[in-house]
Protein backbone atom coordinates (compact mmCIF):
# COMPACT_ATOMS: atom_id res chain seq x y z
CA UNK A 1 0.00 0.00 0.00
CA UNK A 2 1.49 3.38 -0.91
CA UNK A 3 1.39 6.42 1.37
CA UNK A 4 -1.60 7.98 -0.30
CA UNK A 5 -3.86 4.94 -0.09
CA UNK A 6 -2.63 4.22 3.44
CA UNK A 7 -3.56 7.76 4.47
CA UNK A 8 -6.96 7.40 2.78
CA UNK A 9 -7.59 4.07 4.44
CA UNK A 10 -6.53 5.37 7.84
CA UNK A 11 -8.77 8.40 7.49
CA UNK A 12 -11.69 6.12 6.87
CA UNK A 13 -10.73 3.49 9.41
CA UNK A 14 -10.05 6.33 11.85
CA UNK A 15 -13.76 6.70 11.66
CA UNK A 16 -14.70 10.30 12.27
CA UNK A 17 -15.64 11.03 8.62
CA UNK A 18 -17.62 7.84 8.44
CA UNK A 19 -19.18 8.54 11.83
CA UNK A 20 -20.30 12.04 10.89
CA UNK A 21 -21.65 10.85 7.53
CA UNK A 22 -23.55 8.00 9.13
CA UNK A 23 -25.02 10.39 11.70
CA UNK A 24 -26.03 12.88 9.00
CA UNK A 25 -27.67 10.24 6.83
CA UNK A 26 -29.53 8.92 9.84
CA UNK A 27 -30.82 12.41 10.61
CA UNK A 28 -31.92 12.82 6.95
CA UNK A 29 -33.68 9.49 7.06
CA UNK A 30 -35.52 10.18 10.32
CA UNK A 31 -36.47 13.72 9.25
CA UNK A 32 -37.75 12.47 5.89
CA UNK A 33 -39.79 9.72 7.54
CA UNK A 34 -41.30 12.21 10.00
CA UNK A 35 -42.11 14.51 7.06
CA UNK A 36 -43.76 11.70 5.06
CA UNK A 37 -45.75 10.38 8.00
CA UNK A 38 -46.82 13.75 9.41
CA UNK A 39 -50.61 13.80 10.01
CA UNK A 40 -50.71 17.15 8.16
CA UNK A 41 -49.89 15.38 4.88
CA UNK A 42 -52.11 12.33 5.33
CA UNK A 43 -54.97 13.63 3.20
CA UNK A 44 -52.65 14.99 0.52
CA UNK A 45 -50.92 11.60 0.12
CA UNK A 46 -54.22 9.74 0.11
CA UNK A 47 -55.26 11.91 -2.82
CA UNK A 48 -51.93 11.25 -4.50
CA UNK A 49 -52.45 7.50 -4.16
CA UNK A 50 -55.63 7.85 -6.25
CA UNK A 51 -53.88 9.55 -9.19
CA UNK A 52 -53.62 6.35 -11.29
CA UNK A 53 -57.43 6.19 -11.35
CA UNK A 54 -57.94 9.60 -12.90
CA UNK A 55 -56.39 9.32 -16.35
CA UNK A 56 -59.18 11.28 -18.07
CA UNK A 57 -57.75 11.57 -21.58
CA UNK A 58 -58.54 10.34 -25.04
CA UNK A 59 -56.55 7.48 -26.54
CA UNK B 1 -47.11 17.71 -34.23
CA UNK B 2 -48.21 20.12 -31.58
CA UNK B 3 -48.10 18.15 -28.35
CA UNK B 4 -50.52 20.54 -26.77
CA UNK B 5 -53.33 19.93 -29.24
CA UNK B 6 -56.54 18.98 -27.58
CA UNK B 7 -59.61 17.00 -28.44
CA UNK B 8 -62.88 18.61 -29.24
CA UNK B 9 -63.98 20.28 -26.07
CA UNK B 10 -67.09 18.87 -24.47
CA UNK B 11 -69.90 21.43 -24.67
CA UNK B 12 -70.11 21.85 -20.94
CA UNK B 13 -66.53 21.36 -19.85
CA UNK B 14 -63.96 24.07 -19.54
CA UNK B 15 -61.24 21.55 -18.76
CA UNK B 16 -58.79 20.64 -21.48
CA UNK B 17 -58.83 16.96 -22.44
CA UNK B 18 -55.40 15.74 -23.44
CA UNK B 19 -54.97 13.42 -26.43
CA UNK B 20 -52.46 10.76 -25.56
CA UNK B 21 -49.89 9.44 -28.01
CA UNK B 22 -50.66 5.74 -27.87
CA UNK B 23 -49.16 5.04 -31.29
CA UNK B 24 -45.69 5.11 -29.78
CA UNK B 25 -46.88 2.88 -26.93
CA UNK B 26 -48.04 0.34 -29.51
CA UNK B 27 -44.67 0.54 -31.30
CA UNK B 28 -42.73 -0.16 -28.11
CA UNK B 29 -45.23 -2.88 -27.24
CA UNK B 30 -44.63 -4.67 -30.54
CA UNK B 31 -40.86 -4.40 -30.14
CA UNK B 32 -41.17 -5.79 -26.61
CA UNK B 33 -42.91 -8.95 -27.76
CA UNK B 34 -40.53 -9.53 -30.68
CA UNK B 35 -37.35 -9.04 -28.61
CA UNK B 36 -38.73 -11.11 -25.74
CA UNK B 37 -38.93 -14.10 -28.07
CA UNK B 38 -35.47 -13.47 -29.55
CA UNK B 39 -33.74 -12.92 -26.21
CA UNK B 40 -35.37 -15.90 -24.51
CA UNK B 41 -34.75 -18.17 -27.52
CA UNK B 42 -31.03 -17.33 -27.44
CA UNK B 43 -31.11 -18.08 -23.70
CA UNK B 44 -32.59 -21.52 -24.37
CA UNK B 45 -29.98 -22.16 -27.09
CA UNK B 46 -27.05 -21.37 -24.80
CA UNK B 47 -28.66 -23.40 -22.00
CA UNK B 48 -28.71 -26.32 -24.47
CA UNK B 49 -25.05 -25.66 -25.33
CA UNK B 50 -24.08 -25.93 -21.66
CA UNK B 51 -25.89 -29.26 -21.31
CA UNK B 52 -24.88 -30.58 -24.76
CA UNK B 53 -21.91 -28.80 -26.29
CA UNK B 54 -22.35 -29.89 -29.94
CA UNK B 55 -25.20 -27.36 -30.03
CA UNK B 56 -22.54 -24.68 -30.53
CA UNK B 57 -22.43 -25.99 -34.15
CA UNK B 58 -18.63 -25.68 -34.23
CA UNK B 59 -18.93 -22.18 -35.69
CA UNK B 60 -17.21 -19.19 -34.05
CA UNK B 61 -20.34 -17.03 -34.40
CA UNK B 62 -22.53 -19.45 -32.48
CA UNK B 63 -20.23 -20.36 -29.61
CA UNK B 64 -21.29 -19.73 -26.01
CA UNK B 65 -18.83 -16.87 -25.48
CA UNK B 66 -20.48 -14.83 -28.25
CA UNK B 67 -24.11 -15.85 -27.78
CA UNK B 68 -24.14 -15.34 -24.01
CA UNK B 69 -23.67 -11.54 -24.23
CA UNK B 70 -26.20 -11.56 -27.07
CA UNK B 71 -28.68 -13.23 -24.70
CA UNK B 72 -28.03 -10.83 -21.79
CA UNK B 73 -28.14 -7.73 -23.98
CA UNK B 74 -31.30 -8.93 -25.74
CA UNK B 75 -33.24 -9.70 -22.59
CA UNK B 76 -32.04 -6.68 -20.60
CA UNK B 77 -31.82 -3.86 -23.11
CA UNK B 78 -34.14 -5.14 -25.83
CA UNK B 79 -36.92 -6.96 -23.91
CA UNK B 80 -36.80 -5.23 -20.49
CA UNK B 81 -35.83 -1.88 -22.06
CA UNK B 82 -38.78 -1.89 -24.46
CA UNK B 83 -41.12 -3.03 -21.66
CA UNK B 84 -40.05 -0.03 -19.57
CA UNK B 85 -40.53 2.35 -22.49
CA UNK B 86 -43.97 0.85 -23.25
CA UNK B 87 -45.10 1.32 -19.65
CA UNK B 88 -43.44 4.69 -19.19
CA UNK B 89 -44.93 6.22 -22.36
CA UNK B 90 -48.34 4.79 -21.48
CA UNK B 91 -48.53 5.67 -17.76
CA UNK B 92 -46.59 8.96 -17.71
CA UNK B 93 -49.05 10.61 -20.11
CA UNK B 94 -51.99 9.44 -17.98
CA UNK B 95 -50.46 10.32 -14.61
CA UNK B 96 -49.57 13.81 -15.78
CA UNK B 97 -52.64 14.25 -18.01
CA UNK B 98 -50.60 15.48 -20.92
CA UNK B 99 -49.30 14.20 -24.24
CA UNK B 100 -45.60 13.37 -24.50
CA UNK B 101 -43.45 16.46 -24.94
CA UNK B 102 -42.65 15.86 -28.60
CA UNK B 103 -43.88 13.11 -30.94
CA UNK B 104 -40.81 13.31 -33.16
CA UNK B 105 -38.50 12.72 -30.19
CA UNK B 106 -40.67 9.73 -29.25
CA UNK B 107 -40.13 8.25 -32.70
CA UNK B 108 -36.40 8.99 -32.74
CA UNK B 109 -36.20 7.26 -29.38
CA UNK B 110 -38.09 4.24 -30.68
CA UNK B 111 -36.23 3.74 -33.95
CA UNK B 112 -32.88 4.67 -32.46
CA UNK B 113 -33.24 2.11 -29.69
CA UNK B 114 -34.26 -0.64 -32.14
CA UNK B 115 -31.31 0.29 -34.36
CA UNK B 116 -28.97 -0.08 -31.37
CA UNK B 117 -30.42 -3.52 -30.65
CA UNK B 118 -29.89 -4.63 -34.24
CA UNK B 119 -26.31 -3.32 -34.13
CA UNK B 120 -25.74 -5.34 -30.95
CA UNK B 121 -27.20 -8.45 -32.56
CA UNK B 122 -24.76 -8.09 -35.47
CA UNK B 123 -21.56 -7.13 -33.61
CA UNK B 124 -21.73 -9.55 -30.66
CA UNK B 125 -21.83 -12.78 -32.77
CA UNK B 126 -18.94 -11.30 -34.82
CA UNK B 127 -16.93 -11.21 -31.59
CA UNK B 128 -16.75 -7.40 -31.46
CA UNK B 129 -16.85 -6.57 -27.77
CA UNK B 130 -15.45 -4.35 -25.03
CA UNK B 131 -15.51 -7.40 -22.74
CA UNK B 132 -17.25 -5.54 -19.90
CA UNK B 133 -20.24 -7.45 -18.59
CA UNK B 134 -23.59 -5.86 -19.63
CA UNK B 135 -21.50 -3.15 -21.33
CA UNK B 136 -20.04 -5.29 -24.12
CA UNK B 137 -21.09 -3.06 -27.00
CA UNK B 138 -18.30 -1.35 -28.92
CA UNK B 139 -17.75 2.38 -28.70
CA UNK B 140 -19.73 3.61 -31.76
CA UNK B 141 -22.81 1.84 -30.37
CA UNK B 142 -22.07 3.34 -26.93
CA UNK B 143 -22.12 6.79 -28.52
CA UNK B 144 -25.43 6.00 -30.19
CA UNK B 145 -26.90 4.83 -26.85
CA UNK B 146 -25.85 8.13 -25.27
CA UNK B 147 -27.48 10.19 -28.03
CA UNK B 148 -30.74 8.22 -27.96
CA UNK B 149 -30.83 8.31 -24.16
CA UNK B 150 -30.48 12.10 -24.21
CA UNK B 151 -33.38 12.27 -26.69
CA UNK B 152 -35.46 10.13 -24.32
CA UNK B 153 -34.45 12.28 -21.32
CA UNK B 154 -35.44 15.54 -23.09
CA UNK B 155 -38.77 14.01 -24.12
CA UNK B 156 -39.44 12.63 -20.63
CA UNK B 157 -38.45 15.68 -18.59
CA UNK B 158 -40.14 17.93 -21.16
CA UNK B 159 -43.35 16.01 -20.48
CA UNK B 160 -42.87 16.53 -16.74
CA UNK B 161 -42.37 20.25 -17.30
CA UNK B 162 -45.71 20.61 -19.11
CA UNK B 163 -47.72 18.36 -16.83
CA UNK B 164 -51.28 19.25 -15.88
CA UNK B 165 -51.16 17.46 -12.53
CA UNK B 166 -49.10 19.20 -9.87
CA UNK B 167 -48.14 16.18 -7.81
CA UNK B 168 -45.83 13.71 -9.50
CA UNK B 169 -47.06 10.23 -8.54
CA UNK B 170 -44.44 7.90 -7.06
CA UNK B 171 -44.12 5.91 -10.30
CA UNK B 172 -42.84 9.06 -12.02
CA UNK B 173 -40.07 9.37 -9.42
CA UNK B 174 -38.97 5.81 -10.09
CA UNK B 175 -38.94 6.58 -13.85
CA UNK B 176 -36.86 9.72 -13.19
CA UNK B 177 -34.24 7.71 -11.29
CA UNK B 178 -34.10 5.30 -14.26
CA UNK B 179 -33.56 8.03 -16.85
CA UNK B 180 -30.96 9.97 -14.81
CA UNK B 181 -28.96 7.15 -13.30
CA UNK B 182 -28.66 5.03 -16.44
CA UNK B 183 -27.25 8.09 -18.24
CA UNK B 184 -24.58 8.61 -15.57
CA UNK B 185 -23.73 4.90 -15.32
CA UNK B 186 -23.51 4.34 -19.06
CA UNK B 187 -21.39 7.40 -19.78
CA UNK B 188 -18.82 6.86 -17.01
CA UNK B 189 -18.44 3.11 -17.46
CA UNK B 190 -18.10 3.42 -21.23
CA UNK B 191 -15.37 6.09 -21.23
CA UNK B 192 -12.76 4.75 -23.65
CA UNK B 193 -10.14 5.87 -26.13
CA UNK B 194 -11.10 4.65 -29.62
CA UNK B 195 -8.27 3.00 -31.55
CA UNK B 196 -10.18 1.85 -34.64
CA UNK B 197 -13.84 1.78 -35.57
CA UNK B 198 -14.36 -1.39 -33.58
CA UNK B 199 -11.59 -1.30 -30.96
CA UNK B 200 -11.04 0.94 -27.96
CA UNK B 201 -9.20 1.04 -24.66
CA UNK B 202 -10.94 1.88 -21.38
CA UNK B 203 -9.69 5.01 -19.61
CA UNK B 204 -9.56 3.06 -16.35
CA UNK B 205 -7.03 0.36 -15.54
CA UNK B 206 -6.79 -2.57 -13.18
CA UNK B 207 -8.76 -2.42 -9.95
CA UNK B 208 -10.26 0.99 -10.79
CA UNK B 209 -11.64 -0.48 -14.00
CA UNK B 210 -13.15 -3.37 -12.04
CA UNK B 211 -14.68 -1.04 -9.47
CA UNK B 212 -16.23 1.25 -12.10
CA UNK B 213 -17.46 -1.79 -14.03
CA UNK B 214 -19.28 -3.25 -11.01
CA UNK B 215 -20.56 0.12 -9.88
CA UNK B 216 -22.14 0.12 -13.35
CA UNK B 217 -22.98 -3.59 -13.44
CA UNK B 218 -24.83 -3.74 -10.16
CA UNK B 219 -26.70 -0.54 -10.85
CA UNK B 220 -27.77 -1.90 -14.23
CA UNK B 221 -29.65 -4.36 -12.00
CA UNK B 222 -30.71 -1.56 -9.64
CA UNK B 223 -31.73 1.14 -12.09
CA UNK B 224 -32.56 -0.76 -15.29
CA UNK B 225 -34.20 -3.90 -13.88
CA UNK B 226 -35.51 -2.60 -10.55
CA UNK B 227 -36.52 1.06 -10.27
CA UNK B 228 -38.44 1.41 -13.58
CA UNK B 229 -40.22 -1.87 -12.85
CA UNK B 230 -41.12 -0.68 -9.35
CA UNK B 231 -42.58 2.38 -11.05
CA UNK B 232 -44.61 0.08 -13.30
CA UNK B 233 -45.67 -1.90 -10.21
CA UNK B 234 -46.86 1.28 -8.47
CA UNK B 235 -49.03 2.19 -11.47
CA UNK B 236 -50.25 -1.11 -12.94
CA UNK B 237 -50.71 -3.19 -9.78
CA UNK B 238 -53.21 -0.69 -8.27
CA UNK B 239 -54.91 -0.42 -11.68
CA UNK B 240 -55.24 -4.19 -12.03
CA UNK B 241 -56.34 -4.60 -8.39
CA UNK B 242 -58.68 -1.61 -8.69
CA UNK B 243 -57.54 -0.15 -5.39
CA UNK B 244 -54.90 2.43 -4.45
CA UNK B 245 -51.47 1.39 -3.23
CA UNK B 246 -51.39 0.17 0.39
CA UNK B 247 -49.32 3.09 1.72
CA UNK B 248 -48.35 6.08 -0.35
CA UNK B 249 -46.17 7.36 2.48
CA UNK B 250 -44.28 4.09 2.60
CA UNK B 251 -43.70 4.41 -1.15
CA UNK B 252 -41.92 7.74 -0.58
CA UNK B 253 -39.58 6.22 2.01
CA UNK B 254 -39.19 3.17 -0.25
CA UNK B 255 -38.08 5.30 -3.19
CA UNK B 256 -35.50 7.47 -1.44
CA UNK B 257 -34.02 4.70 0.70
CA UNK B 258 -33.74 2.39 -2.31
CA UNK B 259 -32.01 4.84 -4.65
CA UNK B 260 -29.69 6.05 -1.89
CA UNK B 261 -28.53 2.56 -0.93
CA UNK B 262 -28.38 0.88 -4.36
CA UNK B 263 -25.68 3.08 -5.81
CA UNK B 264 -23.12 1.87 -3.20
CA UNK B 265 -23.70 -1.87 -3.48
CA UNK B 266 -21.48 -2.65 -6.49
CA UNK B 267 -18.29 -3.69 -4.58
CA UNK B 268 -20.02 -6.88 -3.37
CA UNK B 269 -19.05 -8.24 -6.81
CA UNK B 270 -15.40 -7.78 -5.82
CA UNK B 271 -15.18 -9.52 -2.43
CA UNK B 272 -11.82 -11.30 -1.90
CA UNK B 273 -10.32 -9.22 -4.74
CA UNK B 274 -7.53 -6.61 -4.75
CA UNK B 275 -10.11 -3.94 -3.86
CA UNK B 276 -9.23 -2.40 -0.45
CA UNK B 277 -10.97 -4.35 2.25
CA UNK B 278 -12.85 -1.35 3.66
CA UNK B 279 -14.40 -0.73 0.22
CA UNK B 280 -15.45 -4.39 0.00
CA UNK B 281 -17.04 -4.12 3.45
CA UNK B 282 -18.79 -0.88 2.46
CA UNK B 283 -20.36 -2.61 -0.55
CA UNK B 284 -21.37 -5.56 1.59
CA UNK B 285 -22.96 -3.41 4.33
CA UNK B 286 -24.94 -1.31 1.84
CA UNK B 287 -26.12 -4.49 0.11
CA UNK B 288 -27.40 -5.90 3.39
CA UNK B 289 -29.17 -2.63 4.21
CA UNK B 290 -30.91 -2.82 0.81
CA UNK B 291 -33.08 -5.57 2.22
CA UNK B 292 -35.09 -2.95 4.15
CA UNK B 293 -36.36 -0.73 1.30
CA UNK B 294 -36.68 -3.73 -1.02
CA UNK B 295 -38.99 -5.50 1.37
CA UNK B 296 -40.78 -2.24 2.14
CA UNK B 297 -41.61 -2.07 -1.57
CA UNK B 298 -42.56 -5.73 -1.77
CA UNK B 299 -44.91 -5.41 1.22
CA UNK B 300 -46.40 -2.25 -0.21
CA UNK B 301 -47.17 -4.15 -3.42
CA UNK B 302 -48.57 -7.24 -1.73
CA UNK B 303 -50.61 -5.37 0.87
CA UNK B 304 -52.27 -3.39 -1.94
CA UNK B 305 -54.31 -6.58 -2.37
CA UNK B 306 -55.42 -6.51 1.26
CA UNK B 307 -59.12 -7.26 1.30
CA UNK B 308 -59.05 -8.25 -2.37
CA UNK B 309 -57.14 -11.52 -2.29
CA UNK B 310 -60.19 -13.28 -3.67
CA UNK B 311 -59.55 -11.52 -6.99
CA UNK B 312 -56.38 -13.57 -7.26
CA UNK B 313 -58.44 -16.71 -7.77
CA UNK B 314 -59.99 -15.54 -11.01
CA UNK B 315 -57.66 -12.89 -12.42
CA UNK B 316 -54.51 -14.25 -14.12
CA UNK B 317 -53.16 -10.68 -14.54
CA UNK B 318 -53.06 -10.25 -10.76
CA UNK B 319 -51.49 -13.70 -10.46
CA UNK B 320 -48.63 -12.59 -12.72
CA UNK B 321 -48.15 -9.42 -10.66
CA UNK B 322 -48.33 -11.06 -7.25
CA UNK B 323 -45.90 -13.81 -8.23
CA UNK B 324 -43.61 -11.09 -9.64
CA UNK B 325 -43.63 -9.14 -6.39
CA UNK B 326 -43.07 -12.36 -4.43
CA UNK B 327 -40.04 -13.21 -6.57
CA UNK B 328 -38.84 -9.64 -6.06
CA UNK B 329 -39.00 -10.27 -2.33
CA UNK B 330 -37.21 -13.59 -2.59
CA UNK B 331 -34.39 -12.38 -4.79
CA UNK B 332 -33.90 -9.20 -2.73
CA UNK B 333 -33.49 -11.42 0.33
CA UNK B 334 -31.13 -13.76 -1.49
CA UNK B 335 -29.00 -10.92 -2.89
CA UNK B 336 -28.10 -9.30 0.46
CA UNK B 337 -27.40 -12.75 1.87
CA UNK B 338 -25.07 -13.60 -1.04
CA UNK B 339 -23.23 -10.30 -0.56
CA UNK B 340 -22.02 -11.42 2.88
CA UNK B 341 -18.34 -12.21 2.50
CA UNK B 342 -18.56 -15.78 3.82
CA UNK B 343 -21.64 -16.64 1.72
CA UNK B 344 -20.07 -15.06 -1.35
CA UNK B 345 -17.02 -17.27 -0.77
CA UNK B 346 -19.28 -20.27 -1.27
CA UNK B 347 -21.53 -18.88 -4.01
CA UNK B 348 -19.23 -16.82 -6.22
CA UNK B 349 -18.43 -18.31 -9.67
CA UNK B 350 -21.01 -21.07 -9.16
CA UNK B 351 -24.37 -21.59 -10.86
CA UNK B 352 -26.08 -20.26 -7.72
CA UNK B 353 -25.38 -16.76 -9.07
CA UNK B 354 -27.11 -17.69 -12.34
CA UNK B 355 -30.08 -18.99 -10.33
CA UNK B 356 -30.22 -15.75 -8.33
CA UNK B 357 -30.13 -13.55 -11.42
CA UNK B 358 -32.88 -15.55 -13.11
CA UNK B 359 -35.19 -15.56 -10.09
CA UNK B 360 -34.99 -11.77 -10.38
CA UNK B 361 -35.12 -11.62 -14.19
CA UNK B 362 -37.68 -14.32 -14.98
CA UNK B 363 -39.58 -14.03 -11.70
CA UNK B 364 -39.69 -10.30 -11.09
CA UNK B 365 -38.98 -8.47 -14.36
CA UNK B 366 -40.60 -11.04 -16.67
CA UNK B 367 -43.75 -11.69 -14.65
CA UNK B 368 -44.53 -8.03 -13.84
CA UNK B 369 -44.02 -7.26 -17.55
CA UNK B 370 -46.40 -10.02 -18.70
CA UNK B 371 -49.00 -8.85 -16.17
CA UNK B 372 -48.68 -5.27 -17.40
CA UNK B 373 -48.89 -6.29 -21.09
CA UNK B 374 -52.00 -8.45 -20.59
CA UNK B 375 -53.64 -5.57 -18.71
CA UNK B 376 -52.68 -3.00 -21.32
CA UNK B 377 -53.49 -4.75 -24.62
CA UNK B 378 -57.32 -4.57 -24.39
CA UNK B 379 -57.02 -0.93 -23.35
CA UNK B 380 -54.73 0.30 -26.11
CA UNK B 381 -55.96 -1.95 -28.93
CA UNK B 382 -59.63 -1.94 -27.91
CA UNK B 383 -59.99 -5.71 -28.14
CA UNK B 384 -60.34 -8.40 -25.50
CA UNK B 385 -57.50 -10.90 -25.43
CA UNK B 386 -58.34 -13.62 -27.98
CA UNK B 387 -57.61 -16.68 -25.78
CA UNK B 388 -58.26 -15.82 -22.09
CA UNK B 389 -57.45 -19.39 -20.99
CA UNK B 390 -54.01 -19.14 -22.58
CA UNK B 391 -53.17 -16.33 -20.18
CA UNK B 392 -53.62 -18.76 -17.33
CA UNK B 393 -51.61 -21.46 -19.14
CA UNK B 394 -48.84 -18.92 -19.72
CA UNK B 395 -48.84 -18.07 -16.02
CA UNK B 396 -48.45 -21.69 -14.91
CA UNK B 397 -45.85 -22.56 -17.57
CA UNK B 398 -43.77 -19.55 -16.56
CA UNK B 399 -44.11 -20.11 -12.82
CA UNK B 400 -43.23 -23.81 -12.94
CA UNK B 401 -40.44 -23.03 -15.41
CA UNK B 402 -38.86 -20.50 -13.04
CA UNK B 403 -39.06 -22.90 -10.10
CA UNK B 404 -37.37 -25.67 -12.10
CA UNK B 405 -34.73 -23.23 -13.29
CA UNK B 406 -33.85 -21.73 -9.92
CA UNK B 407 -34.00 -24.97 -7.93
CA UNK B 408 -31.69 -26.65 -10.45
CA UNK B 409 -29.23 -23.77 -10.28
CA UNK B 410 -29.30 -23.57 -6.48
CA UNK B 411 -28.55 -27.28 -6.23
CA UNK B 412 -25.84 -27.08 -8.89
CA UNK B 413 -24.26 -24.00 -7.30
CA UNK B 414 -24.18 -25.40 -3.79
CA UNK B 415 -22.67 -28.62 -5.11
CA UNK B 416 -19.96 -26.74 -6.97
CA UNK B 417 -19.19 -24.42 -4.08
CA UNK B 418 -18.95 -27.23 -1.54
CA UNK B 419 -16.98 -29.62 -3.77
CA UNK B 420 -14.46 -27.01 -4.91
CA UNK B 421 -13.45 -26.22 -1.35
CA UNK B 422 -13.79 -29.73 0.18
CA UNK B 423 -10.62 -30.91 1.94
CA UNK B 424 -9.83 -34.51 2.90
CA UNK B 425 -8.25 -35.69 6.18
CA UNK B 426 -4.77 -35.21 4.76
CA UNK B 427 -5.52 -31.55 4.06
CA UNK B 428 -5.62 -32.03 0.29
CA UNK B 429 -8.41 -31.03 -2.10
CA UNK B 430 -11.03 -33.77 -1.97
CA UNK B 431 -11.87 -33.14 -5.63
CA UNK B 432 -8.54 -32.24 -7.26
CA UNK B 433 -9.88 -32.64 -10.82
CA UNK B 434 -11.98 -29.54 -11.58
CA UNK B 435 -13.54 -31.23 -14.60
CA UNK B 436 -14.99 -34.01 -12.41
CA UNK B 437 -17.12 -31.45 -10.58
CA UNK B 438 -18.11 -29.77 -13.84
CA UNK B 439 -19.25 -33.13 -15.28
CA UNK B 440 -21.51 -33.67 -12.26
CA UNK B 441 -23.48 -30.54 -13.23
CA UNK B 442 -25.01 -32.23 -16.27
CA UNK B 443 -28.40 -33.31 -14.84
CA UNK B 444 -28.93 -29.83 -13.35
CA UNK B 445 -28.12 -28.20 -16.68
CA UNK B 446 -30.76 -30.34 -18.43
CA UNK B 447 -33.29 -29.49 -15.73
CA UNK B 448 -32.53 -25.78 -16.23
CA UNK B 449 -33.03 -26.21 -19.97
CA UNK B 450 -36.48 -27.71 -19.34
CA UNK B 451 -37.42 -24.81 -17.02
CA UNK B 452 -36.16 -22.20 -19.47
CA UNK B 453 -37.97 -23.87 -22.38
CA UNK B 454 -41.25 -23.81 -20.46
CA UNK B 455 -40.78 -20.10 -19.84
CA UNK B 456 -40.12 -19.54 -23.57
CA UNK B 457 -43.18 -21.61 -24.61
CA UNK B 458 -45.31 -19.43 -22.32
CA UNK B 459 -43.94 -16.30 -23.99
CA UNK B 460 -44.64 -17.78 -27.46
CA UNK B 461 -48.26 -18.41 -26.41
CA UNK B 462 -48.49 -14.80 -25.29
CA UNK B 463 -47.14 -13.57 -28.62
CA UNK B 464 -49.62 -15.71 -30.64
CA UNK B 465 -52.44 -14.59 -28.35
CA UNK B 466 -51.57 -10.91 -28.86
CA UNK B 467 -51.12 -11.38 -32.60
CA UNK B 468 -54.59 -12.90 -32.98
CA UNK B 469 -56.10 -10.30 -30.66
CA UNK B 470 -54.69 -7.39 -32.60
CA UNK B 471 -55.28 -8.91 -36.03
CA UNK B 472 -58.96 -8.60 -35.34
CA UNK B 473 -60.24 -11.83 -33.90
CA UNK B 474 -60.44 -10.40 -30.37
CA UNK B 475 -63.87 -9.26 -29.22
CA UNK B 476 -64.08 -5.43 -29.15
CA UNK B 477 -63.85 -3.94 -25.67
CA UNK B 478 -66.95 -2.08 -24.56
CA UNK B 479 -66.37 1.66 -24.52
CA UNK B 480 -67.13 1.98 -20.81
CA UNK B 481 -64.62 -0.72 -19.89
CA UNK B 482 -62.01 0.86 -22.11
CA UNK B 483 -62.27 4.25 -20.52
CA UNK B 484 -61.95 2.75 -17.03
Amino acid sequence: MNTVTRAAAETIQGGWVLGVMTGLFLVFFVAWTVWAYSPKRKAQFEDAARLPFADGGIE
Amino acid sequence: MDPDRTATQPATGAAVTPVYDDAVVKMFFTATVVWALVGMLVGVIIALQLAWWPANLGLPWTTFGRLRPLHTNAVIFAFAGNVCFTGIYHSTQRLLKTRMFNDTLSRIHFWGWQGIIVAAAVTLPLGLTQAKEYAELIWPIDVAITVIWVVFAINFFGTLARRRVKHMYVAIWFYMSFVLTIAVLHIFNSLAIPATLVRSYPVYAGMTDALVQWWYGHNAVGFFLTTPFLGLMYYYLPRAAERPVYSYRLSIIHFWALVFLYIWAGPHHLLYSALPEWAQTLGMVFSIMLLAPSWGGMLNGLLTLKGAWNKLRSDPILKFMVVAVSFYGMSTFEGPMMSIRAVSGLAHYTNWVIGHVHSGALGWVGMISFGMLYWMVPRIFGREVRHPTWVSHHFWLATIGIVLYTVAMWAAGLMEGLQWRAINDAGQLANPIFLDITARLEPFLWLRLIGGTMYLVGAIMMAINFWQTIRGSGRPVEAAARAA
